[in-house]
């Protein structure tokens, strides 16, 4: 079974979160009716799947797995698919996998790209566990601002359904706007104190010679982050901004996150020595 | 014996016929008993609501005369000499036993699928068994029908949705609201579809009802029905800042509440969401007031069309239930038919027996 890499066990995780997205478009088309398990269970296997890569690369490298652009996303990705699973339990929350399934995929088909994982050298990045808990941390941090953003986007969905009375905002089996809107903040706070953490940790990891701290593009792009999202909460708690804006701007921030990871990682040198 | 339905219902006769033939519960025992002693049947269940009063007989009379006897003994129990015509129907097996699983299913009522057609029927039934007026025919004819409706409640949507504008505006409340335990109400116009509204909302947990009319005692007269408070009509918008819920219904001829008048209020509300039900004619609220953030504006056309979607896709279920309805027949009417087999045996051999006596 050497044959079959953890990179292999990654691969079917993210057959799983297809076929999860495609059963996604059905549960989509007709309106969230029907109440079923299919979805939560693929995302299960997917999530199953994914959690052996993980172990395997982990094992491998004697350490957190999250040397490079692959390990973090597939870390990311974990930590999303996991707190999915986790939320579809409350009461009229399955279709948060419906919901999850396709960023699962498409980042996931993304992660998969050769050149996002190179070999490693003969020591890993990550040896102790101030940076392992550094990373960890960050990337759990993108994990709930992701489930933030799909909650965002299942409240902007039912909100428009209800504003414009859709007969599937009546029909569909998703939670209140009200229980939607409480989600998502509560998961931006999460993120948000994880992403804290996640800095704080980082700001105290020892530094390699000649490179800059506060000019990194990873640091001042997870600067960035951190004021965007702490707009958003002091915003929505403090100065009573509106539901609606408070989550087109959970979901924006967590696209503007997707889009631009990846490059502020490559141009990092201290995350690229 | 054969399971027989005779009787008339809101498909075929006017609340006023019905209203004539209807059994008093507590004399439906002693109804049973005369069916019973007279030889008409030697089972029987009678089942009386506002929309429907039939009598299911098991019956070891031929048809026609179980009808002719039947309709005679309804006609007199209710001491009618009027013409008594196509308003009853009468069914004889298969069509009976599948009116009666129809009915249970809530194929036959007013509202289609509702489910209170079915406790009615057990209770009916429960009623008959106590008195012992049911035998093994009705006592599996019910517990069978029981079973099917149970089915096709969990296997269909028949009961799904909402098919009233009181019961689609709860629906609406709680798409929004994470629970209605601690949400108030405001009623402005204390009329009948507001008030109904106003229960609905109540039955499913609404904390409580605030009602505003031009008449304060007719706005006393409701909150006290409804457990809540009544407030003068000009003074319903200082209610705004606690309410979450508005149902509307007053006569006014232009809008009572409009963009203008809202925006302040929704500020002092800090944005919390706002449920308005329109149900006036001319309409109360200035539908412009659904632009505004937070606010979900339903008028009575709204509330129908959702009520009347939601009819649309239980009628699309018909087909679906009927096909269990008769999966669910079919072991009743073979059961019989063995059952009759026998008993024709045993007629047969009684013969030959006979024949065998007299030739010794």
């Amino acid at each position: 079974m050497n044959w079959f890499t953890d990179r292999h066990f990654f691969l079917l995780a993210v057959a799983f979160y297809g076929a999860s997205t495609v059963y996604s478009v059905f549960l989509w088309r007709k309106g969230f009716r029907r109440d079923d398990w299919v979805n939560y269970f693929l995302i299960v296997a997917g999530v199953a799947l994914h959690t052996v890569a993980m172990f395997k690369r982990g094992l491998t490298l004697h350490s957190c797995p999250v040397n490079n652009l692959y390990e973090a996303t597939t870390f990311l990705l974990w930590a999303l698919g996991l707190a999915c699973l986790v939320y579809s339990l409350l009461p009229r929350f399955k279709f948060l996998c419906a919901f999850t399934a396709p960023v699962l995929f498409t980042v996931g088909v993304f992660a998969l790209m050769p050149s996002l994982d190179p070999p490693h050298g003969p020591k890993p990045d990550f040896s102790n566990w101030l940076r392992s808990l550094h990373a960890a941390t960050i990337l759990q941090s993108y994990g709930a601002f992701g489930l933030a953003a799909v909650a965002a986007g299942m409240f902007l969905m039912q909100q428009h359904n209800l504003k414009f009375h859709k007969l599937r905002a009546v029909l569909s089996l998703l939670p209140s706007i009200q229980r939607l809107e409480l989600i998502t903040l509560r998961l931006t706070l999460v993120g948000f104190v994880l992403f804290t953490v996640g800095l704080v940790t980082g700001q105290q990891l020892p530094r390699p010679e000649g490179k800059p701290y506060f000019s990194d593009p990873k640091v001042v792009w997870s600067a960035l982050l951190w004021l965007v999202y702490l707009e958003l909460i002091i915003a929505r708690l403090f100065f009573g901004r509106s539901t609606r804006r408070f989550t087109i701007g959970v979901a924006v921030a967590f696209v503007f996150l997707l889009l631009t990871f990846w490059v502020t990682n490559l141009y990092s040198g201290l995350h690229h020595p | 014996m054969s399971v027989v339905v005779i009787g008339l219902s809101h498909r075929t006769s006017p609340v006023e016929m019905r209203e004539r033939f209807a059994f008093a519960e507590a004399k439906i025992p002693d109804a049973l008993k005369s069916l019973r002693d007279s030889g008409i049947a030697d089972e029987a269940v009678i089942v009386s609501t506002c929309n429907r009063v039939e009598i299911f007989a098991a019956t070891p009379l031929e048809s026609a005369k179980a009808f002719a006897e039947l309709k005679k003994f309804l006609i007199s129990h209710h001491a009618c000499d009027g013409a008594l015509g196509d308003e009853l129907y009468s069914l004889t097996e298969p069509q009976s036993l599948h009116h009666l699983f129809k009915v249970a299913c809530g194929l036959d009522s007013m509202v289609l699928g509702e489910t209170e057609i079915l406790g009615q029927l057990k209770a009916a039934y429960d009623l008959a068994l106590q008195h012992g007026h049911t035998g093994a025919r009705l006592n599996k004819a019910f517990q069978r029908a029981f079973n099917a409706a149970k089915h096709v409640r969990t296997h269909t949507n028949i009961q799904r949705g909402s098919v009233s504008v009181a019961s689609v505006a709860v629906e609406l409340a709680e798409k929004i609201f994470s629970s209605l335990g601690d949400r108030e109400v405001l009623v402005i116009g204390a009329g009948d579809t507001s008030e109904k509204t106003a229960r609905a909302l109540l039955s499913r947990g609404a904390k409580s009802i605030i009602v505003a009319n031009r008449s304060l005692d007719r706005a006393q007269a409701l909150a006290g029905e409804l457990g809540g408070r009544a407030v003068s009509f000009d003074d319903w918008a200082g209610e705004f800042e606690k309410v979450d819920i508005v149902i509307s219904s007053t006569a006014a001829p232009h809008h009572i509440l409009d963009r203008a008048k809202l925006e302040p209020l929704m500020k002092a509300r800090r944005q919390r969401p706002l449920l308005l039900i329109d149900i006036a004619v001319p309409r109360d609220i200035d539908p412009e007031v659904n632009f505004l953030e937070n606010v979900y504006l339903y008028n009575v056309d709204d509330l129908q069309g959702i009520a009347a979607d939601y009819l649309k896709l239980r009628q699309e279920e018909i087909v679906r239930c009927e096909a269990i309805i008769a999966e669910k027949v079919k072991p009743l009417l073979a059961a019989k038919s063995s059952a009759d087999f026998a008993d024709a045996r045993r007629l047969d051999f009684s013969h030959l027996r006979k024949s065998a006596q007299s030739a010794d």
